[in-house]
């Protein structure tokens, strides 16, 4: 228990300083395109199809929409 | 009080009204800049909705186009048969999004992708005079096109949106529509967003050529229905975190019409199980370096199914800017997955009936690198992005996590240039 609680603590601390809050006038960098999770919606389908078609693994991220004929 | 000293005091609160004439409209013009920079910060958060266009452009029309050439390289000739057939596929490929204000809070948007395929593709794979896999391609050179559309709504809250989409994918030998239902929440003051949403696929397919390949089906059908729930969190002012999981459950015909396996010497149809669960989960890392100007965009993916096929997937990317009109964005991506419990190059005796030596279901690694240059600009009130990029990537057993002993002979190596021009007003 004690050794949970030793491993836990890095955790603990630096989940504390990862949330630390930030205000909505702080957030001029967090809004920039490069910062976006899907920078390029476009870029990201196609290289999702190209993935979905070529390897055996499913793209990740949401659910739904496109296929082919390519099992 | 005198005449005079009348006359200064009125000329003075007349030049003191003109002042604050010409100050109101600046004050007025520096409040509205400031509010518009603080709602666009806090709406444009990344995560805040999975697909960044949709947070960027909302209540704006904006106008996409990209042309894609895919192009496999052939295979070497130590891989085939002695003359046998090396080329692989080429695609062109043109993407196109139209979007923009339908009502005081919907979004309407439109996503066309269309292209044109033709080439030669992987058959089977037979044994070589030393032992060794040799792939066999499909003899003739397919030709053919695929239309995909679809169609979203999104409707904003005041602390959240939800998107309700529709489309369908159509090739000559194929026919499918699909239907997705997503929606998102904030958190506190939007440093905290929960996703989730739900999607639904019904594939048709009626392989062509029938009457040369009797063992070939003529009709077949797939169902497939995924749901998805994701967290994003602001880190600080310069970092942001997403992490996704997604399921997804395929019923009917998995397998592949046009790919045969080698049992007991024999070509076969492709067997594959008729259902297939698989689990995704993505977490995507963005970090802003202020000193450079430079942007971190490190993605991990783990996926895992019930064919006992797994595969772990880094992508790290550097966006650049350079006096912020241009951006260079360096990438590289590595993957690798085990094989699926029915694959072989060829197999010795039926077993269980499931069989299949597709390349996709082998046990490989590939790494790519791709260079991309985009330049963001301004023309009255359209706001252009123009971006072009250059993609290599490679597969082979060697670059697999684990030790593959026999690599399939038809792992794809490709090249994908694109173009695109993006107009947002």
């Amino acid at each position: 228990m004690r050794r949970l609680a030793l491993a836990l603590l890095p955790c603990l601390a630096l989940a504390g300083t990862a949330c630390a809050p930030v205000r909505p006038w702080e957030r001029d960098v967090l809004a920039r395109p490069e910062m976006a999770f899907v920078p390029d919606p476009l870029e990201a389908k196609r290289s999702d199809h190209i993935y979905f078609s070529k390897e055996g693994s499913l793209p990740g991220g949401e659910a739904g929409g496109g296929g082919c004929g390519c099992n | 009080m005198s005449a005079r000293d009348a006359l200064a005091r009125r000329r003075s609160r007349r030049r003191r009204a003109r002042r604050e004439r010409s100050r109101r409209p600046r004050r007025s013009a520096r409040r509205s800049a400031a509010l518009a920079a603080l709602t666009s910060g806090a709406f444009a958060l990344p995560g805040l909705a999975p697909a960044a266009s949709a947070q960027e452009s909302f209540g704006r029309y904006s106008a996409e186009y990209a042309y894609s050439r895919y192009s496999e390289d052939p295979l070497p000739k130590s891989k085939v048969p002695t003359g046998g057939e090396r080329d692989r596929f080429e695609v062109d490929m043109h993407q196109m999004h139209l979007g923009g204000p339908l009502l005081d809070r919907v979004d309407l948007g439109l996503d066309v992708v269309h292209e044109k395929m033709s080439g030669a593709s992987p058959w089977y794979v037979i044994q070589g005079a030393n032992g060794e896999p040799l792939q066999v391609m499909s003899g003739a050179t397919i030709e053919e096109a695929r239309t995909d559309a679809l169609l979203e709504a999104t409707l904003l809250f005041d602390r959240g949106q939800a998107s309700l989409g529709g489309g369908i994918s159509s090739e000559n030998d194929y026919f499918a529509w699909n239907g997705s239902l997503r929606g998102e929440r904030h958190f506190g003051e939007k440093t905290t967003t929960l996703s989730g949403g739900a999607g639904f696929s019904i594939d048709s397919i009626d392989p062509v050529d029938t009457d040369l390949f009797p063992t070939r089906p003529s009709h077949e059908q797939k169902w497939s229905t995924s749901v998805f729930g994701g967290i994003s969190q602001v880190l600080s002012r310069e970092a942001a975190l997403q992490s996704t999981l997604t399921y997804q459950r395929e019923q009917g015909y998995l397998s592949d019409p046009y790919k045969q396996v080698l049992v007991a010497g024999n070509p076969v149809p492709d067997a594959r199980p008729d259902s297939r669960n698989q689990l995704t989960w993505l977490t995507r890392l963005r970090h802003h370096v202020s000193p450079v100007h430079g942007t971190l965009q490190a993605d991990y993916r783990f996926y895992a199914d019930d064919w006992q096929l797994t595969s772990h997937t880094l992508e790290v990317a550097w966006d650049q800017a350079i006096f912020d009109a241009l951006h260079l964005i360096p990438s590289f991506r590595y993957y690798s997955q085990s094989q699926a419990e029915f694959y072989g190059p060829w197999f010795d005796a039926t077993g269980d009936g499931l069989h299949s030596s597709d390349y996709r279901l082998s046990p490989y690694g590939a790494i790519a690198w791709k260079i991309k240059a985009e330049t963001r600009f301004a023309t009255g009130s359209v706001d252009w992005r123009a971006a072009f990029a250059w993609q290599r990537y490679l597969s082979s057993g060697d670059y697999a996590l684990g030790k593959v002993s026999v690599a399939n002979p038809g792992l794809v190596s490709f090249n994908l240039f694109s173009v695109s021009l993006t107009a947002r007003f």
